[in-house]
């Protein structure tokens, strides 16, 4: 184990041309990007205690930086972030360097995260959690009416601010369904039901990594993370996958697939 | 279209029925000039292949009004495109499961493979269909006629 500062000079000694992390300035955090071990940024430089989804900054930089090689600070989250971003062609792991922080006890505790460690940990001690699925199981327990009541009511506070879409580490399009008028009316608030979130919802399938930024992002306490955990667990119920797990296995939304797979799907 | 909604009646269902180009359009015109019996509740929307329809369509389906939806297209391994509904096949899983947790009926979509062959089997999957979701009733997901401003 050693420091986050000693970690940063070393990986740009060994061949990153900058580090992208997180720095403390008058007790705000900031994503800071560090190209030599002289930045005034070094000192300020900081795990902290919130999450940023710095991946989206690097889907950027990777691209308008084509030779540089990056390293950057992960938590689990944002390395299974990473990993799905890769698959969907965002970024490009060979010119990255992960260096792994496991969230403290407290923190992943807070979070309800499944994994709150990446795969190689350099700060930090691994902790195990247990995620809640307290929510998931109530809204199953309700009849389908029930159900549909519960989530209008939930959904109706939404103010539209697309805040759940923004902090989102694996939303990138630059064309977004829920910006078109066909799809989502302009002006409507709250968003009509079922549209806006079912559309997310089910862009989220075979995505969602469970950050879990989503809902802490949400002016309205909408229960995002319940809504995007019940995708994860469909698309590992129907088709047996489980973003940012693996980096060679793809979504089986993403490709046409075997017919035997297809004939098994329909079995079942 | 104005008056048409105005011809109808409140609890009358709608259905929305979305059919592959080479398999379910063929299978349906094959009951229509063999003069098969079904119910007209149908509104259909011809497709060049099932794997074209995004869930969103289905999604803004519902929202729109309709009381159920149908996706058809050509038996597996018999697509036109080759693999086309394979992608169909799979996201109608995702979907059908999604709307079942915010509390949608789940006999409010249906997917099914109807050959331009089976005219037959399109009339009966409109009867069972239609006869379905006339025991659902109009879909909790459409608007209020306030909520419309008529």
């Amino acid at each position: 184990m050693s420091d986050l500062k000693s970690l940063i000079k070393e990986k740009l000694n060994d061949g990153a041309d900058a580090f992208l992390c997180l720095k403390e300035e008058e007790g705000t955090l900031l994503p800071a990007l560090i190209t030599d071990a002289d930045s005034p940024d070094l000192e300020l430089a900081a795990v902290g205690e919130a999450r940023y989804p710095l991946g989206k900054i690097l889907i950027d930089l990777l691209r308008e930086y084509p030779d540089k090689r990056f390293a950057v600070l992960v938590r689990g989250c944002d390395e299974r972030a990473l990993i799905e971003l890769s698959k969907l062609e965002q970024v490009d792991l060979d010119r990255l360097v992960m260096v792994g922080v496991a969230c403290t006890e407290e923190e992943a505790r807070a979070c309800g995260c499944p994994r709150p460690y990446p795969s190689e940990v350099a700060l930090g001690e691994k902790v195990e959690a247990a995620p809640g699925r307290e929510t998931i199981a109530e809204v199953e327990s309700l009849s389908d009416a029930e159900r549909l009541r519960w989530w209008k009511e939930e959904f109706s506070r939404c103010i539209k601010c697309y805040g759940c879409r923004n902090i989102c580490p694996m939303c990138f399009c630059k064309d977004c369904a829920l910006e078109n008028p066909h799809l989502v009316e302009p002006g409507v608030i709250p968003p009509e039901f079922p549209s806006f979130h079912v559309i997310r919802a089910l862009d989220m399938a075979g995505r969602c990594i469970d950050c879990g930024l989503c809902e802490e992002a949400c002016p309205a306490d909408i229960p995002l993370r319940s809504l995007y955990r019940r995708m994860q667990e469909i698309m590992e119920e129907k088709l047996g996958y489980r973003a940012g797990e693996s980096a060679e296995e793809k979504s089986p939304l993403s490709f046409l697939g075997s017919e035997q797979d297809i004939k098994k799907l329909e079995r079942e | 279209m104005a008056e048409e909604s105005a011809a109808r009646k409140d609890d009358d269902i709608r259905i929305l029925a979305f059919l592959c180009n080479w398999c379910s359009y063929a299978g349906a015109d094959l009951a229509g000039v063999s003069r098969l019996q079904y119910p007209a509740k149908v509104l259909d929307v011809r497709v060049m292949c099932t794997g074209t329809i995004s869930p969103y369509f289905v999604i803004k389906a519902f929202q729109e009004g309709m009381d159920g939806v149908l996706i058809a297209g050509c038996h597996i391994g018999d697509c036109h495109y080759l693999k086309g509904n394979y992608m169909t096949a799979k996201r109608f899983q995702v979907l059908r499961e999604t709307l079942k947790f915010l509390g949608l009926e789940e006999g409010r979509l249906r997917l099914e493979w109807v050959s331009a062959a089976e005219g037959e089997k399109y009339a009966e999957v409109i009867r069972s269909f239609t006869e379905e979701i006339e025991k659902l009733g109009p879909s909790p997901l459409r608007k209020k006629k306030a909520e419309v401003g008529a």
